[in-house]
């Protein structure tokens, strides 16, 4: 132990003997390291918004279909689930944010066009925090209970259909008997979506009004559940298979949708491969500061091992050295980050290239979204590494012969 | 007590094709409380000698006893040991660690030995004192002259009290005044602390301190008279 | 002129650790650059190609204003014979006219909303990919016949297979009532899911049958040999366009603007990191170099007093620098090519890319693609910064003056 507070002085005092290559290094490790967790803050940002959309668009952490619904999404697969007793078992449970609904094909027309669109009945009521309509941004207003007698429709929808609010349209759909189920609505009101291609594939109307409509008595075509954060989902899955017994599929959200499942996994590999790439174009750097370092101290080191100082230890000092430096840059380098974080926290905005995020699945707001998880890993890793690095030009100095070390010119 | 016993040693270098013979058949005994002069053109064989006897370098052949014990085959670690803790170097040059001031160079090697602070504190300040740089303790070799430098470096070497103290040309870089200085120093020590001093150099004035000159020419000793010390 | 590379050649090997050292920086990051710059490239060829071959085309003939709005009424008359005086014109048979409509599509159990298109089956074939696509059956024929093709996942939606009978329900040009019957002939399956489900095809005259089109269709897609012809070949188009109506020639970058886009985004995020790692390799020559012309001030001091001015040392380290810079830039670009070989030859995947190729339209295996741009790039841009970083340690020579620099250890 004391042996470590000798190292670690004679490291730092050393670290400073010669100001410019420290100074420099040391602004490499900084750039490396901000960059580092900077870039990973922007990509985790974007994937953490991307499969939230994704989510909030399948809805829920978890769905119940008929197991057929999701080979064929029609009125033919429904699940027999009463609210009422759903409500019931999944209190007991203790499940808060769930909603049935109510999703078949369907072609909406107005005065003007027609389109291929996916009906939602729904529960407003229950809805809120699972959709990806943000009630409060609809214009007009959004449905606001199950016998709700209007439909709200995506903007863009609006515009190709050449429609707006007050205006009637007709929903065309199919009953369990394959006649035509129609029924005329009133456009009350206008939402927009994170993913502009949302606002013309979705329409929404109440619940009871689509189940009347389809002729389907109380029957729904999914069951969502939404639990605390979509990292975690085995939990409410296993709880939720308990609940709602045979005769449906339970699927996990990273199931439903295979891309976004993988994109966390994927991201996460990228990051460390981008961590793991800037440490590797500084280290080039590192070794050689140590290893020229360990040059010009050639005569030092043969006078500590002369007086006895362990081989080890002198391995040891160089590797404090070279740790000491990569700990300041990456304090430094974090902060930094931080800070670069903070003025952009509220978004920025690449509507530029709008159209072009819709196609990945992304608005065209970006948001950074700075974790522990990530910064720690980068730390760890550039410490560990930079360990390892440093090892070959420590070893190196730390069996020097004493006689030849002290008496080279 | 006989401090050092070199027996038969036999040392060769090579330079490109030519064999050099630092040692030959070099045997000598030198008793505690010694002050011996090492004396011999440069290239003589003296420094390998100190060296050998210090553990620093081995042998080719023959054997080195310290205080009745032998050296050269102990493992690197038990050398390391054995001059931590027993043995003091005086080196010509570079005798300083660069980023340690003149009091944390003295206290050093009591640091690695593990001596508490508060103990080797004061022996350390103690010991610059008896070397005659009293004020210049927070200095760092850089801000002192070579004189200076070469006292601390002797502090250091005698403030663990060693049995053995080792000087390899200390006075090769200072000017006369500073190297008659540092001489009364080591004469000083000798006769207080009872220190066995073996000094290689080629500086008469250096030889005139001892009580013992041993003169080598090519490896070989050519020889060794007792005489009063000046 | 010689005696001076040999000096400065020899000056490197001084420290041959050193040098490779900073070489390597160079070195890995050329590696990367080349390798990632041609996977990316090469990605986004495929991605805009396979795109465009798909379906949209590399260029479209509309009339002015279908390309926003969409509405049956906005027609380009007499489609077929321009389309043939197009082809005669242009030498090439890659040009195909198409009509398109939304209709109704009704199996026995259930239906649809899907997009129609009316095609040239001797010429959709020429522009399109989905007639290559057929999995089961075969293309349309007959210009006249009432057959259809639908994709795989609609064919499993309606719940139907070859030669059953679909019902097509829309609205015609006039708004009249629109309604045929057709035979399943083909099913395809371009493995893009939106593709699959919602776009249905049939013989172009049937088309304008069914719809009361009156020769009338809606757009004639052409497309060029390769990619970069597409410029000269909307112009030659344009000049060939009757001047009696107002057509317009859109190219795919207008029809799909979120191609460009979605390229325009990853490739921003791709250079923020290429430029990190430049600048990091840029900051290890900064170091090596400084280093260097540090250590040897004593030296540089007698060449001065001997009469050498501080311009030639300054070119001396300048040309130190050049020759490490081209040895990285030339080892870095050998080992990139082979890296980028390799992998051009065995294809490149890692996980996700499976997922992701479903839902981009993009192979699951990837091979890059090296090209001089692509090669070439990434190396000679560190180049020019390892030269920039050099400057400053050459131009410090200009304040040193011979005396004191000698009296340097």
């Amino acid at each position: 132990m004391r042996m470590l507070a000798i190292l670690s002085r004679l490291a730092w005092r050393n670290l400073w003997r010669n100001h410019r290559r420290t100074v420099i290094m040391l602004a490499a490790v900084i750039i490396g390291s901000w960059a580092m967790i900077f870039m990973t803050a922007l990509m985790r940002g974007m994937v953490t918004e991307m499969i939230r959309d994704g989510i909030s668009a399948l809805p829920g952490h978890v769905q119940v279909h008929h197991p057929e619904y999701r080979d064929d999404p029609s009125v033919a697969n429904l699940i027999p689930i009463r609210d009422a007793e759903i409500a019931m078992r999944f209190q007991a449970g203790g499940f808060e944010d769930w909603a049935t609904r109510v999703r078949v094909p369907a072609v909406i027309t107005s005065e003007y066009d027609s389109r291929g669109v996916t009906l939602l009945g729904i529960d407003p009521t229950r809805e809120r925090n699972m959709t990806f309509v943000d009630y409060d941004e609809v214009e007009g207003r959004f449905l606001e209970s199950v016998d709700d007698s209007g439909v709200v429709i995506g903007r863009k929808l609006a515009r190709t259909l050449n429609t707006k609010i007050g205006k009637r349209i007709v929903v065309m759909s199919q009953d369990p008997d394959n006649e035509i189920a129609d029924r005329g609505f009133r456009v009350v009101g206008l939402f927009t979506a994170n993913i502009v291609s949302f606002e013309e594939a979705f329409i929404f109307v109440g619940k009871t009004t689509a189940q009347t409509m389809l002729r389907i008595d109380d029957q729904v075509s999914e069951l969502a559940i939404q639990g605390d954060d979509y990292r975690d989902v085995e939990t409410i899955y296993a709880k939720v298979v308990e609940l709602v017994g045979d005769g449906v599929e339970v699927k996990r959200w990273y199931e439903l949708d295979a891309y976004l499942g993988t994109m966390l996994k994927v991201m996460d590999g990228f990051l460390l491969v981008w961590i793991v790439v800037i440490f590797l174009a500084l280290s080039f750097g590192l070794v050689n500061t140590l290893v020229m370092a360990v040059f010009e101290r050639v005569r030092e080191i043969g006078l500590m091992l002369a007086l006895g100082m362990k081989p080890r230890n002198i391995l040891g000092q160089i590797v404090i050295e070279s740790l000491m430096l990569l700990a300041i840059g990456l304090a430094i380098g974090t902060v930094l980050a931080w800070a670069a974080v903070q003025p952009i926290k509220d978004g920025i905005d690449v509507s530029i290239v709008g159209e072009g995020m819709d196609m990945w699945g992304m608005s065209s707001v970006l948001y950074p979204e700075l974790i522990l998880s990530d910064v720690i890993l980068a730390n760890v890793v550039v410490l560990v590494l930079g360990f390892l690095a440093s090892l070959s030009p420590a070893w190196r100095a730390a069996h020097y012969e004493p006689v030849e070390a002290i008496t080279k010119v | 007590m006989t401090a050092v016993r070199c027996v038969d040693l036999c040392k060769t270098y090579y330079q490109g094709e030519e064999a050099i013979k630092a040692l030959d058949h070099v045997s000598i005994e030198i008793a505690e409380g010694g002050f011996v002069c090492l004396s011999a053109p440069s290239g003589g064989g003296k420094t390998t000698l100190l060296n050998a006897i210090g553990g620093l370098d081995k042998p080719d052949s023959g054997e080195v006893y310290i205080a009745g014990r032998r050296i050269d085959n102990l493992s690197k670690g038990e050398l390391a040991e054995l001059r931590l803790h027993r043995i003091g170097f005086v080196f010509q040059a570079f005798n300083l660690i660069p980023v340690l001031t003149a009091q944390e160079n003295v206290e050093f090697v009591m640091q690695v030995q593990g001596v508490p602070a508060a103990r080797r504190g004061k022996l350390a300040l103690d010991i610059l004192e008896e070397v005659g740089i009293g004020g210049l303790e927070d200095r760092l070799p850089a801000d002192m002259s070579g004189g200076q430098q070469q006292r601390v470096a002797v502090a250091r070497a005698i403030v663990s009290q060693p049995a053995l103290v080792l000087a390899d040309e200390p006075t090769a870089n200072l000017d006369s005044k500073t190297a008659d200085g540092l001489m009364e120093l080591f004469r000083h020590l000798n006769e207080h602390h009872k220190t066995t001093f073996v000094i290689a150099t080629h500086d008469k004035r250096v030889m005139s301190y001892a009580k013992r000159l041993i003169r080598m020419l090519d490896g070989r000793i050519v020889g060794d008279i007792e005489q009063d010390a000046a | 002129m010689y005696l001076v590379f040999r000096l400065a050649w020899r000056n490197l090997w001084r420290h041959p650790k050193r040098t490779w050292l900073t070489t390597g920086a160079m070195l890995f990051s050329n590696v990367i650059l080349v390798f990632m710059i041609s996977l990316q490239f090469g990605m986004y060829d495929l991605m805009i190609d396979n795109s465009l071959r798909s379906f949209t085309g590399h260029l479209q003939v509309q009339a002015p204003g279908y390309k926003d709005d969409q509405k049956m009424r906005q027609t380009v008359a007499d489609i077929a014979s321009l389309a043939t005086s197009l082809r005669a014109a242009l030498g090439s048979d890659d040009v195909a006219a198409r009509g398109a409509a939304f209709a109704l599509v009704s199996s026995e159990d259930r239906s649809y909303g899907i997009a129609v298109y009316g095609v040239e089956p001797g010429y959709e074939t020429n522009v399109s990919t989905i007639p290559g696509l057929i999995i089961a059956g075969r293309y349309l024929r007959d210009a006249a016949a009432a057959e259809i093709v639908i994709g795989a996942a609609l064919a499993r939606n309606l719940r139907v297979g070859l030669g059953d009978e679909l019902t097509l329900l829309g609205s015609g040009r006039d708004g009249s009532f629109a309604a045929a019957i057709v035979n399943v002939v083909g099913i395809f399956d371009s493995g893009l899911a939106d593709i699959d489900r919602s776009i249905a095809e049939i013989p172009l005259d049937f088309f304008q049958d069914m719809f009361h089109m009156e020769g009338a269709g809606h757009e004639i897609v052409i497309n060029a040999p390769i990619i970069d012809a597409v410029p000269e070949l909307q112009r030659q188009v344009g000049a060939l366009l009757p001047s009696g109506q107002e057509l317009v020639v859109h190219d795919w970058d207008a029809l799909l603007p979120g191609l460009k886009q979605a390229i325009r985004a990853d490739m921003s995020g791709a250079f923020f990191m290429y430029g990190i790692l430049v600048i990091l390799v840029a900051f290890s020559v900064l170091n090596t170099q400084l280093m260097s012309v540090l250590e040897r001030t004593h030296e540089f001091g007698i060449v001065m007093a001997l009469g050498l001015t501080p311009g030639r040392l300054g070119r001396l380290v300048l040309l130190e620098t050049a020759i490490m810079g081209l040895l990285g830039l030339l080892l870095g670009a050998l080992l990139g090519t082979l890296l980028t070989a390799y992998f051009s030859v065995y294809g490149f995947a890692y996980p996700g890319m499976q997922e992701m190729a479903e839902k981009f339209n993009l192979p699951a295996e990837f091979f890059p693609q090296l090209s001089p741009l692509t090669l070439l790039a990434g190396p000679i841009v560190v180049f020019l910064f390892t030269m920039l970083s050099a400057l400053y340690p050459a131009l410090r020579l200009h304040w040193l003056h011979p005396v004191e620099a000698m009296r340097a250890v």
